[in-house]
């Protein structure tokens, strides 16, 4: 997940959610599907909203 | 010597000499196409500058004049010329004045600006950007920023402007402010927005942004709006194909409204103020952000109905299963009950069968019987008369005797000795006798 882009996570987001919505998943790969997919928006939102404290200092730091 | 002394003037004679001849010669004012450069205004409101003209090739600079704009007239001249142009009379813009030629005795040539035709101006800037336009695309830049893709996730923001610009403030309050709480980064590279050194100011700023453009997504180019400003700066060649070539896209906000400059057809995304340049990059990122919320609304939306239609399912199943299984073991019950109903009528039969066969072996085997019986008693019967008739009773009647001697039968003659007693049994008692003697 570290290594994911936002742009990756989102993509792979949405197979999920097309995957899901094509109503071709069994039971036990709808679950699996689902806790990737609860991963990434999480993954995807905090790259939205949460402040990265380090990249901030990064810039600061430039001259 | 002498002679060349008497002959000679001096520098007053000869300036005055040549002012003559100018005014002699050059009485009227003359429309002129020139370069600006070096505009200055003194304390007075007199405009100095220099009228220039260069190769349009090479820009090597074929002439060159000293021109003044008396106070009165500059004011007038230079709010025409910015109403009419949208920029303000500076240098580097080529203009069409009417000049009378002066020559003053203390200093010099100097052309006098009497009148401008800022249409030519207009025309001259257009004729330039069309020029530049032409260029970057013969070299195959001109849509280079426009190409780039701008990232989905674009938040980290090199920005150009002066650091005291109020669109500066602007641009970072708008950014920080907006309402789905989207996280921004910038990082303002200061530059000078405004004149001559614009130009070379804007690319230094560039070229640290590019030293560092792995820490960014975007370049914003931003200056404050308000009174009209100078824009030829935003038509050069240099400083657009250094914005072209970028490799990172460029969202320009240089608060103008009533024109286009080169900066604004090269640069990835143009905007009016600093202002909508934020809005943008909101824009961008809040629809990400909000395709992101969709995305998991319809997450969850699917997979509850989909559970709830697997559920649905599981029931009908499992009715299904019990009619199945019910029905199932209906017909195995009744296909039972058939098989012992055949069962006992078979069995009844079986056993009539048998209490049958019974009855006529019984009376088969009472006759049977009867028979050996009826056969054994004349058997019986034979059998007794002929015992009879062999018993040693019938036997001794007839006239035979057995003999004992002690006690044991004797069977032959030879066995008695002369003197032997023995005893001789009849078929009525039995006697005592002495041998004699034997007889052959």
């Amino acid at each position: 997940m570290e290594k994911l882009t936002y742009s990756e996570a989102k993509k792979e987001l949405e197979a999920i959610v097309a995957a899901i919505e094509s109503g071709e998943l069994d039971v036990d790969a709808l679950t699996e599907k689902v806790k990737r997919a609860s991963e990434l928006i999480a993954f995807c939102k905090e790259k939205l909203t949460k402040t990265d404290e380090e990249l901030q200092k990064i810039l600061d730091e430039i001259d | 010597m002498i002679s060349t002394q008497q002959s000679s003037v001096s520098l007053s004679e000869l300036n005055r000499l040549v002012r003559d001849v100018i005014r002699k010669n050059f009485p009227d004012t003359y429309w002129v196409r020139a370069e600006t450069s070096d505009v200055r205004q003194n304390r007075n409101g007199h405009c100095y500058l220099e009228f220039i003209e260069k190769d349009p090739v090479t820009q090597v600079i074929l002439a060159r004049a000293r021109g003044t704009i008396w106070a009165n007239t500059f004011q007038m001249l230079s709010t025409y010329f910015e109403g009419e142009t949208g920029q303000p009379f500076t240098s580097g813009l080529k203009v069409l004045v009417r000049v009378s030629v002066e020559f003053h005795e203390i200093y010099g040539f100097s052309l006098n600006v009497v009148d401008i035709d800022p249409t030519f101006t207009v025309g001259e800037m257009a004729k330039n950007r069309l020029l530049v336009l032409k260029r970057l695309e013969e070299e195959g830049v001109l849509t280079l920023n426009k190409e780039l893709p701008l990232p989905e996730l674009c938040n980290r923001i090199a920005v150009i402007s002066s650091p005291t610009a109020a669109g500066y403030e602007d641009f970072c309050d708008q950014l920080a402010k907006n309402p789905y709480g989207l996280v921004f980064y910038t990082k303002l590279f200061p530059a000078i927005m405004q004149g001559e050194k614009s130009e070379p100011s804007i690319i230094a700023a560039l070229e640290k942004i590019h030293a560092y453009r792995h820490l960014f997504d975007a370049v914003a180019i931003i200056r404050g709006g308000g009174a009209t400003s100078e824009l030829n700066c935003f038509d050069s060649y240099l400083l657009a194909t250094h914005c072209a070539q970028f490799p990172l896209p460029i969202v320009v906000g240089i608060g103008h409204e009533r024109d286009v400059t080169v900066l604004d057809i090269v640069a990835h995304t143009r905007a009016k103020t600093p202002t909508a340049v934020a809005e943008f990059f909101i824009g961008h990122l809040a629809k990400s952000f909000t395709e992101l919320v969709d995305l998991e609304k319809r997450l969850v939306t699917e997979s509850r109905e989909y559970l709830q239609q697997e559920k649905f399912k599981l029931s009908i199943l499992s009715k299904e299963v019990y009619h199945l299984s019910t029905g199932f073991i209906r017909d195995q019950l009744a296909s039972i009950r058939e098989t012992a109903f055949q069962l006992k009528h078979l069995t009844n039969r079986m056993i009539q069968y048998l209490q049958q066969e019974e009855k006529q072996c019984n009376l088969r085997f009472v006759h049977a019987v009867k028979q050996r019986l009826q056969n054994e008693a004349h058997d019986l019967l034979v059998n007794e008369q002929y015992i009879r008739m062999v018993s040693p009773q019938n036997i001794l009647k007839r006239g035979y005797t057995l003999t004992w001697k002690a006690g044991k039968i004797v069977t032959s003659a030879a066995k008695l000795q002369p003197d032997d007693v023995i005893e001789t049994l009849f078929w009525d008692g039995k006697i005592e006798s002495q041998v004699k003697k034997s007889k052959e």
